[in-house]
């Protein structure tokens, strides 16, 4: 029989070097998480099997859905990753390169496999990831026109790995796109990088199957001055874990994080953060917000840390979950760690229904209760995706409009 | 066709308290009728009591158009069956816009942007104000002209137009008023507007004018009533039947 553990001694083997061996022993040393450690309490670990999925050894055969390739029709440069290999790249935009990174290093040249030392599935994108896909944009260049990078997964266990550069002062908009991975592991590690005076916009759209396992993590790293400005979505996925992480190195600079999901069936929504606060004047604006049908549950964990020095420190986390029927669940749990007194912080959560007030007004003008109930949690991805160019609103928006309509129905035969 | 509002003996509590005692109006499409009464007397319970919301509950009574009972509707089929509610303080609701909550409260898609930016153009409010989100980041006279939108949009037969909140400039007043007017005489919308001021009856004349007391008409009459209450004031008219 083949197994999860052969597959992926293939895969190193095909690919020695970039510290892929390093990361699989570090792996089989800390093992996979257990439920009785906290911060994967609420995930169904039992169901995992890693045996259930092989790792490929090459991009499966997959086409992109027709929301992909309206994505990819307003972007100004599409990579398209399959099974985290990039495939071959059109004409790039001036000041932009991309490129597949082996060397298994960060931006600033640690070992990834140091780096992500115990978190057993960044270790295995670490072990088992093609490459890392880079996009640079240089010094300077402000990209009109997004980059899109349409992610597709096959329905093994496939490690895309990313990293986004944006040089000093230069500005970019990225959106990460993921679809497919029918019964299939899906475990992306991506970096963002925003130099001094830089601006990343980024959309990370998670659209997995509904069968998909994804255990993903993001890491900004901010330096002076720098702006990142990140929406992370969930849609699918059977158990989609999302943590994403901003480290805030330089004085002045400032993350924007919105989470935010949609949870059907037994889904399992399960969103980590961290903003770390490295230096002076630095802020942090984290907003999650989900919405949750049937018998779905959530999880959000946010951990706002602020170090000695960081002064005039501005960090706010705030947690909205809607329950659209008894049988949903959402955890919020936020958590404060401050080594500075000079500082701003506050975090709120709530957890309910829909507003019951708000939805009166909409019926008061005639607006049906499944109408009205569609309106307003298609209102809470909007405002998600504010910051959007408008070609990728669009296509995004009528993805959303879709999945929320079939909530939306269900939630009011449920109630 | 001439359409009649009719409320007889409504009682409404909110929370443990009687608010409406036995409560009657009636109204015909096309009038301008007002509803004058102190703070407490019960005139916002009214309109929120008949539009169906949450938190008022209907103790007795009948509400009808053209013998329809309204009462056990919801309010959505309260709306569609031809009421509209403007706000003292019209709600906000992030994430929704106008344009996709009027074409859901049955406006022709086709045509609803259209629409709202003539409807916009007439109250004075810019256009790109109703491209974002139902209310929200309005000003109190902004939203109020966000709501004389939707009725231009809408055209409802009746249009239930709460207190105007006293902080209202008197430009926005001013706009509120004529396009309410301009509604009675187009389709005969009927205007019930409910007030403590008289400023509101400058611009909206009325032709009849209820005066309500603790829960429930103590007088009816035409505008001359409006320079009695300015006169007497409200203790001129005595105290509810018992």
């Amino acid at each position: 029989m083949t197994t999860f553990a052969d597959t992926a001694a293939a895969v190193i083997d095909a690919r020695p070097g970039g510290g892929r061996l390093d990361a699989w022993r570090a792996f089989e040393e800390v093992g996979l998480p257990s439920a009785s450690d906290e911060v994967w309490r609420y995930t169904p670990l039992t169901e995992l099997g890693l045996d259930r999925h092989v790792v490929p050894t090459g991009p499966s055969s997959v086409a992109p859905s027709d929301t992909a390739r309206r994505l990819a029709d307003g972007a100004g440069l599409v990579l398209t990753v399959v099974d985290g290999y990039l495939a071959p790249v059109g004409e790039l935009p001036t000041g932009v390169h991309v490129s597949s990174d082996e060397s298994g290093r960060t931006h600033t040249g640690q070992a990834l496999a140091e780096r992500y030392a115990h978190d057993a599935f960044s270790l295995l994108n670490v072990a088992l990831a093609p490459a890392t896909t880079v996009v640079r944009v240089e010094d300077g260049t402000v990209l009109g026109a997004p980059v899109v990078v349409l992610g597709l997964a096959g329905t093994g266990a496939s490690f895309p790995r990313l990293r986004v550069e944006v040089g000093r002062g230069a500005e970019a908009v990225v959106v990460e796109y993921l679809e497919g991975g029918r019964d299939g592991l899906v475990v992306p590690l991506s970096e963002y990088a925003v130099d001094a005076d830089g601006s990343l916009t980024l959309v990370t759209y998670q659209r997995l199957d509904q069968t998909a396992w994804q255990v993903a993590r993001t890491t900004g790293f901010l330096e002076r001055d720098a702006r990142l400005h990140q929406a992370v979505i969930g849609l699918g996925g059977h158990y989609d874990r999302s943590r994403n992480d901003a480290e805030l190195r330089g004085a002045g600079a400032a993350n924007v994080l919105r989470t935010t999901f949609l949870g059907r069936g037994d889904q399992v929504h399960d969103f980590r953060t961290r903003q770390l606060h490295l230096a002076p004047r630095t802020t942090s604006r984290l907003l999650s917000k989900g919405a949750l049908a049937e018998r779905s549950r959530s999880v959000y964990t946010g951990l706002i840390e602020i170090e000695k020095g960081a002064t005039r420190t501005d960090a706010r986390q705030t947690n909205h979950n809607l329950l659209l029927s008894s049988a949903a669940h959402a955890d919020s749990v936020p958590n404060l760690d401050i080594r500075e007194n000079d500082v701003l912080c506050a975090h709120a959560s709530s957890v309910g229904p829909l507003d019951a007030f708000q939805r009166w007004y909409l019926e008061s003008r005639g607006v049906e209760r499944v109408d009205a109930q569609r309106l307003m949690i298609q209102g809470f991805f909007y405002e998600m995706l504010e910051a959007l160019p408008a070609a990728l609103a669009a296509p995004i928006e009528a993805d959303v409009a879709a999945a929320v309509g079939e909530v939306a129905r269900a939630a009011v035969v449920g109630s | 066709m001439t359409s009649t509002l009719s409320i007889q003996g409504l009682r409404v509590a909110v929370g443990d308290r009687e608010v409406l005692k036995g409560f009657d109006l009636t109204m015909s499409t096309g009038e301008v009728h007002a509803l004058m009464g102190p703070n407490g007397s019960g005139k916002s319970t009214l309109a929120h009591a008949l539009t169906g919301r949450p938190g008022y509950r209907v103790l007795g009574g009948s509400v009808t158009i053209d013998g329809r009972e309204l009462l056990g509707l919801s309010a959505t089929e309260r709306a569609r069956a031809g009421l509209f509610l403007a706000l003292q303080q019209p709600l906000e609701v992030p994430g929704v816009r106008p344009l996709d909550m009027l074409v859901a409260a049955g406006a022709d898609a086709a045509t609803v942007a259209a629409r709202v930016r003539e409807e916009a153009v007439r109250v004075g409010l810019r256009p790109e104000l109703l491209e974002r989100f139902v209310n929200v980041d309005l000003s109190g006279g902004e939203r109020k002209r966000a709501e004389m939108v939707q009725l231009g949009v809408l055209r409802p037969r009746f249009c239930l137009l709460d207190e105007v909140d006293s902080g209202l400039d008197v430009d926005a007043l001013a706009a509120v008023a004529r396009r309410l007017s301009a509604a009675a005489a187009e389709w005969e919308c009927g205007v019930l507007a409910i007030t403590h001021f008289r400023r509101l009856l400058v611009e909206l004349v009325p032709t009849t004018i209820h005066v309500v007391r603790d829960g429930r008409v103590v007088a009816t009459g035409g505008p001359e009533l409006a320079e009695r209450l300015e006169r007497d004031g409200y203790d001129g008219f005595g105290a509810p039947r018992a």
